[in-house]
């Protein structure tokens, strides 16, 4: 028992990453429709950001992760301009900019690894490297903190998008980009803000599970396709199936290494396993999109 | 029978020029054969019936597996094998499609995606039958017919699995079938309404190309004698693509022009930036779908139409 | 006029929405070679009879019979294949193939040689006899010289002729129009009426939902009026233009009678 709670608190951890991933893709795709497959790549931008920050300019904790969120809305409004815009502007199908966000993805990649050598960089903890128990509950200083601070970015999403009248907006195009743009929405400043807003999530997963794993070049496409499977998990419409799927999916990995009789390696399967079994049996979701009236 | 000579003797050129080159450039030559062909095959899928998978390399990859598995762990005959073989990349194909093909736009991308990073899973786990992660080597073609193929005339087995891959997916196109996909792909709904079954074209579609990356997958084997997981991995799958976006999709000029295009830039590159071609590869594909859609054969008749 | 046989019987047609019963115990018969117009108002039901019989979506209950089978239930391409082909009220063009390559898509179900021949290199005669078929067509809808155009640059006139030759091309024997007069001008509604007429006259029956009565009622031989999903009124266009239910439905309307 107590062995699963340990676990279950680092299970949760991995979690709230994926559900942050995940709610990265949302935020883009509820107004535009496109799946964005750089947002891993964001996450890498996101933990190298952390890295500099404290390693290179060694900024204190909260300045540096503050400096990275908005380097990070700069580069979401960047790849918006230059990958998503044109495109838009020009009618193309959904699916140019989805390819072109692909050129992206290993543009962001490639770039890096211009930059830094193939090796891990360190990405500090937010409070040091320590073990705290909660109760029955015990885990790192890290593990809580991811925990706390996706529960408030997801409860700030939630209200932006239930209370607020920008959040109204955004579910408008969601539901109908034309009947919006009738209303006098800004289709593209909509568009915009949901890539500056996705990178800046996207982000924050990778600063903060990188202290756990490390800032590497190859961590962005492991990384989308995990968020990819929580959402898809959880249902591809809503706010908190992101971070259901993410919790469902980090369990079922930790759960498969931890106590199912195969050998490590296939816990690795469990992701794609679950991507495509959901995709084929239930494209919805568990928490399908709830159904508005006219 | 204009066409049969036509083909015939692009089949002669291509086989002619591998016995004039040196070993080392015969590998690169060989290597670009197999790209040409599994670039002809992804256009089929992505550009012609519209529809973007990223498990063209698994396909690739089970044909190679297969043969080596069949012939030197199971000891069948190289013939047996290769029927063997064809046929299971056939079927998994077909297994793959058939619920697949129903996936709308890029959600066929991630489930194919989601297969293909499976199957290297697989492979890394598959244990003394896969050879892990260091896959599987130290194995040689068998004689055929008595008959020894390495060299250039290996090569020439290459160059006729292109002419032969290129050939079948020539006459595809230019029949009711191809129509039938560029309809699916252009219009689902309209294609239906004109009595083109959806998603059996799409079934087929997908099936064909794949079959016919598993049987490139199986010359594969023995080009460099050696299969390992990170060659069919997603890296490859998306290289593919941007080759086929490049050079211009849904046109098998603009495929085979992508092909050799990003195939032959790193030689080029490499005094200059060493090994990060990779960089202007996602440069050139980010370049190709918003300044140029048509790719490197737009460019192409862009410049003819100017010069007549 | 239409002496030909029964070629398309709808019987107690009725598909429902929710709440909303939007076409209901629909009969009507139509003959070879005759033209049959559909009209009503606003909401009456009439795009939802035409997807019926394109099998664009299900009944709820009645039957459509077509050269006395039932074809209800079936999707579009099983549709086409028996012979019901159709065109689409906004232009729905395959975008990446030229006029001819698009009118050819609509010949897709008369084709015979199977995928194997294809393979082994046959099909060429097939090919080649459907391909002169097709390039007839694009002459007869009037876009003879447009054969190798890039449907992008056809106006929208020209891609309703587009549609037309293209439903042809599958050897319909029911021709299904979608709002055809959409989009018109006066000019290219003369010609479309002139393409109607010559398409009955080779025995193909012609099926015609409309909302412009100014061009309908001169063309077609029988007219049905829908309103509130029900059949209101049945007859000539003369006997339909005088009929009271029709003048009630259409009050307000009056001058598109």
């Amino acid at each position: 028992m107590r062995d699963f709670l340990e676990l279950a608190v680092s299970a949760a951890a991995s979690g709230c990453v994926y559900g942050l991933v995940a709610l990265a893709y949302l935020l883009i795709m509820r107004p535009t429709g496109i799946v964005n497959f750089a947002v891993g790549e964001w996450a890498m931008l996101g933990a190298f950001g952390a890295y500099v920050a404290s390693s290179v300019v060694q900024l204190p904790y909260a300045a540096g992760v503050a400096a990275v969120l908005l380097a990070m809305v700069a580069a979401g409004w960047l790849t918006e301009r230059i990958a998503v815009r044109p495109l838009v502007e020009r009618g193309a199908p959904v699916l140019a900019p989805i390819l072109a966000l692909l050129g992206m993805l290993v543009v962001f990649r490639e770039s890096i690894s211009l930059m830094f050598s193939p090796d891990p960089y360190p990405v500090p903890y937010a409070f040091g490297f320590g073990r705290l128990e909660l109760g029955p509950l015990a885990g790192s200083y890290q593990s809580f903190f991811i925990i706390a601070v996706s529960l408030v970015v997801f409860a700030a999403t939630w209200l932006f998008f239930e209370r607020t009248l920008a959040g109204k907006c955004f579910e408008a195009v969601a539901l109908n980009r034309r009947a919006a743009a009738l209303m006098g929405i800004n289709l593209a400043r909509v568009t915009t803000l949901s890539f500056a807003a996705g990178a800046a999530v996207a982000g924050l997963a990778g600063v903060v599970a990188g202290a756990n794993i490390s800032a590497h070049y190859l961590m962005g496409v492991p990384l989308a396709i995990q968020g990819f499977t929580a959402l898809v998990v959880g249902g591809v419409g809503r706010v908190e199936g992101a971070l259901l799927g993410g919790l469902l999916l980090a369990f079922a990995e930790q759960l498969t290494i931890r106590y199912a009789p195969i050998p490590a390696g296939y816990a690795q399967g469990v992701p794609f396993l679950l991507l495509m079994l959901f995709l084929l049996l239930r494209p919805t979701g568990l928490l399908s999109a709830r159904e508005r009236s006219g | 029978m204009k066409a049969a000579a036509r083909w015939a003797g692009t089949a002669l050129v291509l086989s002619a020029v591998a016995f004039l080159l040196s070993p080392y450039y015969n590998d690169v030559y060989r290597k670009l054969l197999l790209w040409i062909t599994l670039a002809l095959s992804y256009n089929f899928l992505f550009g012609v019936c519209g529809q973007i998978a990223f498990s063209h390399f698994t396909f690739y990859g089970i044909g190679a597996y297969a043969v080596v598995i069949l012939i030197f762990q199971l000891g069948l005959p190289l013939p047996v094998a290769i029927v063997a073989g064809t046929a299971l990349c056939a079927l998994v194909a077909l297994a793959a499609a058939i619920p697949s093909t129903r996936l709308e736009g890029f959600y066929l991308g991630l489930a194919t995606l989601a297969l293909a990073q499976l199957f290297i899973v697989v492979l890394n786990e598959g244990g003394t039958l896969t050879g892990g992660t260091g896959g599987l080597a130290n194995y040689r073609l068998p004689k055929v017919f008595g008959f020894e193929l390495s060299g250039p005339r290996y090569t020439v087995v290459i160059v006729l699995l292109l002419i032969g891959t290129f050939a079948l997916l020539a006459r595809l196109d230019h029949s009711w079938f191809g129509r039938a996909c560029r309809a699916v792909r252009d219009n689902p709904e309209a294609a239906a309404a004109m009595g083109v079954n959806v998603a059996r074209t799409k079934v087929i579609a997908f099936a064909v190309t794949s079959a016919l990356a598993g049987a490139a997958g199986m010359v594969y084997a023995f080009v460099d004698n050696t299969v390992n997981p990170p060659i069919f991995g997603l890296e490859n799958a998306f290289l593919l693509l941007f080759m086929v976006i490049v050079g211009g999709a849904g046109r098998h000029a603009g495929a085979v022009a992508g092909a050799v295009f990003l195939f032959l830039l790193p030689f080029v590159l490499s005094p200059l930036i060493g090994h990060h071609h990779v960089l202007v590869f996602g440069v050139l594909m980010v370049a190709a779908i918003v300044l140029q859609p048509r790719g490197l054969i737009g460019i192409y008749d862009e410049l003819r139409r100017r010069i007549a | 006029m239409s002496s030909g046989a029964v070629l398309l019987e709808v019987r107690s047609l009725t598909k429902r929405f929710g709440g909303l019963t939007a076409v209901s115990r629909l009969d009507f018969d139509l003959r070879e070679g005759e033209i049959l117009g559909i009209i009503g108002p606003n909401g009456a039901g009439k795009s939802t009879t035409f997807n019926l019989i394109a099998g664009a979506c299900a009944a709820d209950a009645g039957e459509i019979r077509f050269a006395g089978q039932s074809v209800l239930g079936l999707p579009p391409h099983r549709i086409a294949a028996r012979g019901i082909m159709r065109t689409f009220q906004h232009n729905r063009p395959f975008g990446g193939m030229p006029v001819l390559e698009n009118v050819l898509v609509g010949a897709h179900t008369r084709f015979r040689s199977s995928l194997w021949r294809l393979v082994a290199g046959g099909g060429t005669a097939e090919e080649e006899r459907q391909r002169r078929r097709a390039e007839e067509l694009v002459d007869f809808v009037g876009l003879g010289g447009l054969h190798g155009a890039d449907v992008g640059t056809l106006s929208f006139g020209q891609g309703r002729l587009l549609e037309i030759a293209r439903g042809l091309a599958g050897e319909p024997r029911l021709m299904l129009f979608d709002e055809p007069a959409a989009g018109l001008t006066p000019g290219e509604l003369e010609r479309l009426a002139e393409i109607v007429r010559g398409i009955a006259a080779r025995g193909i029956a012609v099926l015609l939902i409309e909302h412009d009565m100014r061009f309908l009622l001169p063309l077609a031989q029988r007219v049905v009026v829908l309103n509130f999903g029900a059949k209101i009124a049945e007859g000539t266009p003369q006997e339909v233009r005088r009929h009271p239910a029709v003048m009630e439905a259409y009050l307000g309307d009056a001058a598109a009678l």
